[in-house]
């Protein structure tokens, strides 16, 4: 037989059996092109919005690099040990070593250039769907079009040839480093080793979940005021991040083992063939894997959790909106606002609208406050806080000595919180008037402009309210002392009084502080979109790479396990018998990660998702629920795998 | 009564180019409760001639008969679900299931009919003492000897009392005394429970034990000696006498 023909019957046999391989690279290559071909569109300077997007951009591509080459890399390490047999066998008839690594190189670079081929028209034509998608999710109205670039090609060349040459490398270090004999017994010898579980696997695994149990213990607490200086809150942190990961690294080392073992105790030697199948293997294997494991498990749940903080900002993006602007629109000069209704007038768009007065007092809320954070550092006895009169909120009447907030940010509630009651004083520039004080309302009712970065409004009786507005501390007063909040009547028109208040405003000659709700919803949409659109390419490729990793682990195990498939056959189990119970270890094997993954990034967001949105359900469990769905694609597939193993392992 | 029927066996392995026919036209015929062995030359076929009676490996054509079922044209699943409630195997290789202790390796075949716990608890106590492997019940097959592991896959194939045990030279790695504890096990379960036992063996003390020893040859049946009345002394030096003219290891090629 030729070399050539040597070469390309390889070629063929290795294409049926890695085609998940074939499909990863070309899969990695088209997510890469598609991203630099982004990355070069000038299109996409308006989404991309400041310097700070164009660098999360090329930050991620350097990071989508790091990824994609350290799968190519450990999936290549796993494939040539699979073919060290063959290695051996080549070697064995005759052929020099430099030899079989050019056959090898050759036959590499056929595979890894025609699937760069096919990865770069893939991804070309992808990425006008991904712009499209992009530009959804920013808010940004401009048409995708579809630009070839060049630069972005030559880049994604350069890329993928380093990385190649780099798998090169590795094979041929591979290949210098084996003797004929050790070939042979290169998969013997990763072949698990079968012990009785010792003491210290016992130690080890109790250890593990202790260590998460406690690193998720922490987290909670995080913000919830035990940690009161910012060095508490740093180490704490640092604690999380190391007993979890460390806990987790453990826990696949020992626990899993651990657990099984006391299953399987219990079964006191009668297991079924599922147990059979899915415990006696799981408990073994998993300890072997453990490190890649742990790195597969923290880098999902960094991916899911960062992707469920984003979308959460960017799901709340609406909802902190009205808590920045209590209408669709607020002024707080009159005469902007009379040319702004009358340019809605003139577009016959119906409006309502609410004019407050809002004068600036200092509180001396020392009874009220409760705070945590001991570097917050204010003066309790002389709060600024916005002061309106109780006519101007409906359902709300107050008597001259009562005093209630309302409007306060989650964020700022988590470092600093009021008591429900007590005894509060209202300080004029003379007067000082002693109020009680009957809790806190959610409801904003005044732009941000007035509420100093989030601090409650305090709404007293219309007579407590005129008494200190004839007193007023001049110094602490703002520019305007008029809100004026104009809502429009009919959602549909929304869109159109937002183009009409754009133009106005432009005309409007002083700087006074206006807003609209719906821009400054939108432009968080657009900041949180381009983050989440970042990671979710991020994550997305981690999952794909992650998961062809496991499924490549499992084809291993699955080969390795032949035997005892073909034994158990011949005792007269069926192929559907011992698929149930492979299904069962699939479950574990696919879900142990999954599982663990989840629940890390579950505490992660848990313990911070306040400081990013308003509402975390829906987008963190929407999240959850997509990374599962995709993760299992891979389970299914290992499982149709083992389905073939186990059909060919008799007969 | 005939509970094993084979008619005209043939097997051929390897391709169209390289064809190795080990049987050929093999007729054998076994009875219920007999307790049969099968001799002959290394690579001579014997283990090829067990796996198709037992259904493990497939003829390339002719007909077995087990009871009055046609097993060479049954169903996969139909064949699995026969071999797993009414045979037994010992296997020439052990093929013991290396993630599972010796205990876990036996009680294997009682899971699927679902014996309650305690019950199997008692018959693998017995058993595991009577073959001596009760002390290694915990033990994984790789901290175990060669005649441990032969034994774990005797006591494999015991454990659900099937009606047919095969066994590949069930004795080929044991001492004298343990081998022989293990005919005295398999001859025991022949008169008691009536089970029909099919052995293969190079040893002609341990096929002294059975009631018949069929020796092959180049495919197909070379002759057959009956125990009848005789003592296993006597038959030993019948067996002896074939085994002489069949002459030893057979090399072919
Ligand atoms: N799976 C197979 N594929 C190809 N040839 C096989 C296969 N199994 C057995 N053979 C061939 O069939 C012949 C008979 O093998 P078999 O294992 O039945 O011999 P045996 O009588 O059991 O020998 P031994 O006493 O050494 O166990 C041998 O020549 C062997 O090379
Ligand atoms: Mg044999």
């Amino acid at each position: 037989m030729s070399i050539k023909q040597l070469i390309f019957r390889n070629l063929k046999k290795n294409l049926k059996n890695y085609y998940l391989y074939v499909f990863a690279l070309i899969f990695s290559v088209a997510l890469y092109f598609a991203f630099v071909t982004l990355q070069f569109d000038p299109a996409l300077d308006e989404a991309k919005g400041s310097v700070k997007g164009a660098a999360s951009m090329r930050a991620a591509s350097v990071l989508l690099v790091a990824i994609v080459s350290i799968f190519l890399l450990y999936a290549n390490n796993i494939f040539i040990k699979r073919r060290s047999q063959e290695i051996g066998l080549l070697q064995l008839i005759g052929m020099t070593k430099n030899r079989i690594f050019h056959i090898l190189s050759i036959e590499n670079f056929m595979l890894y250039y025609s699937s760069l081929a096919i990865g770069s028209f893939i991804g070309f034509a992808a990425s006008k769907l991904i712009m499209m998608i992009l530009f959804k999710i920013t808010k940004v109205e401009t048409i995708a079009t579809l630009n070839f670039s060049t630069h972005a090609l030559i880049q994604t060349l350069i890329v993928f040839t380093v990385i190649y040459i780099f798998i090169m490398l590795m094979n041929f270090l591979f290949i210098k480093k084996q003797s004929i004999l050790s070939l042979f017994n290169v998969l013997s010898s990763s072949q698990i080793k079968i012990n009785k579980v010792s003491f210290v696997q016992i130690i080890i695994g109790i250890v593990g979940i202790c260590l998460i149990v406690s690193g998720y213990f922490v987290s909670t607490k995080l913000f919830g005021g035990d940690f009161s200086t910012m060095t508490e809150l740093f180490i704490a942190m640092i604690y999380i991040l190391s007993s979890v990961i460390i806990g987790t690294y453990l826990f696949y080392k020992g626990s899993v083992t651990f657990i099984f073992n006391i299953i399987r105790k219990q079964k006191n030697g009668y297991l079924t063939v599922n147990e059979v199948l899915s415990l006696s293997s799981l408990m073994f294997r998993m300890k072997s894997n453990a490190l890649l494991l742990t790195i597969i498990t923290t880098v999902s749940a960094l991916a899911i959790g960062l992707l469920s903080l984003s979308y959460i900002a960017y799901y709340s993006a609406e909802k902190s909106a009205e808590n920045y602007v209590a209408a669709d629109f607020s002024m707080t000069v009159k005469e902007d606002a009379e040319l702004f209704k009358q340019a809605l007038n003139s577009h016959e768009i119906a409006y309502s609208e609410r004019v407050i007065d809002v004068i600036q007092v200092e509180v001396d809320v020392r009874n009220l406050i409760e705070t945590k954070l001991e570097e917050i550092n204010f003066d309790p006895n002389v709060m600024l806080l916005s002061v309106i009169s109780d006519d101007a909120i409906q359902n709300v009447d107050l008597s001259t000595e009562e005093t209630i907030f309302t409007g306060y940010s989650d964020i700022l509630q988590k470092f600093m919180s009021f008591k429900d009651s007590g005894k509060i004083d209202l300080k004029g520039k003379e007067i000082n008037i002693p109020q009680n004080y009957l809790g806190l309302k959610k409801d904003f009712v005044i732009s941000n402009y007035f509420t100093n970065g989030g601090l409650p409004t305090a709404i007293v009786d219309d007579s407590t309210f005129k008494q200190l507005k004839n007193d007023l501390v001049t110094e602490i007063q703002k520019e305007s002392s008029i809100y004026i909040g104009i809502t429009v009547k009919n959602e549909k028109n929304l869109e159109k009084a937002n183009d009409i208040y754009t133009e106005t405003s432009e005309k409007l000659n002083n700087v006074s502080p206006h807003s609209s709700r719906l821009n400054i919803s939108n432009v968080q949409k657009k900041n949180m979109g381009m983050i989440m659109f970042i990671v979710g390419f991020l994550g997305l490729t981690f999952l794909i790479t992650s998961g062809c990793i496991l499924y490549f682990k499992q084809m291993d195990e699955s080969e390795e396990e032949k035997s005892n498939y073909t034994i158990l056959r011949k005792l007269g189990f069926t192929q559907g018998d011992l698929l149930k119970g492979i299904r069962i270890k699939q479950l574990f094997n696919f879900g142990i990660p999954l599982t663990i993954g989840l629940l890390h990034s579950y505490f992660a967001v848990q313990s911070g998702w306040f400081l990013f949105g308003t509402e975390i359900w829906t987008p963190m469990i929407l999240v959850m629920v997509l990374y599962t769905v995709l993760y299992s694609i891979f389970g299914l597939l290992s499982i149709l795998y083992y389905k073939r193993v186990i059909r060919e392992s008799l007969y | 009564m005939t509970i094993l029927t084979g008619k005209k066996i043939h097997k051929i392995y390897g391709n169209k180019f390289n064809k190795q026919e080990v049987l050929k036209a093999l007729d054998i015929n076994i009875q219920k409760g007999e307790f049969v062995s099968i001799m002959g030359p290394s690579g001579s076929g014997k283990t090829t001639l067990l796996n198709v009676l037992s259904s493990i490996d497939k003829v390339s054509n002719g007909s077995i008969q087990i009871g009055d079922k046609e097993i060479t044209t049954m169903k996969e699943k139909q064949l699995a679900e026969f071999r797993k409630r009414n045979l037994g195997f010992i296997f020439q290789e052990y093929n013991l299931l290396d993630t599972l202790t010796v205990k876990e390796n036996i009680l294997l075949p009682l899971s699927i009919t679902k014996v309650p716990k305690k019950e199997a608890n008692q018959k693998f106590k017995l058993l595991a003492e009577e073959l001596g492997i009760y002390e290694v019940k915990d033990k994984y097959p790789n901290q175990i000897s060669g005649g441990q592991k032969q034994r774990t896959s005797a006591a494999r194939a015991f454990i659900h009392e099937p009606s047919i045990i095969f066994a590949d030279e069930p004795t080929g790695a044991l001492d004298s005394k343990s081998a022989s504890d293990l005919l005295m096990k398999l001859s025991e379960l022949n008169q008691k429970l009536k089970a029909t036992i099919i052995m293969v063996t190079h040893d002609m003390a341990a096929a002294s034990f059975s009631n018949r020893v069929i020796f092959i040859k180049d495919g197909g049946i070379y002759s057959h000696l009956n125990k009848g009345e005789q003592t296993r002394q006597t038959f030993y030096q019948d067996i002896m006498k074939t085994q002489g003219v069949l002459g030893g290891v057979h090399h072919e090629h």
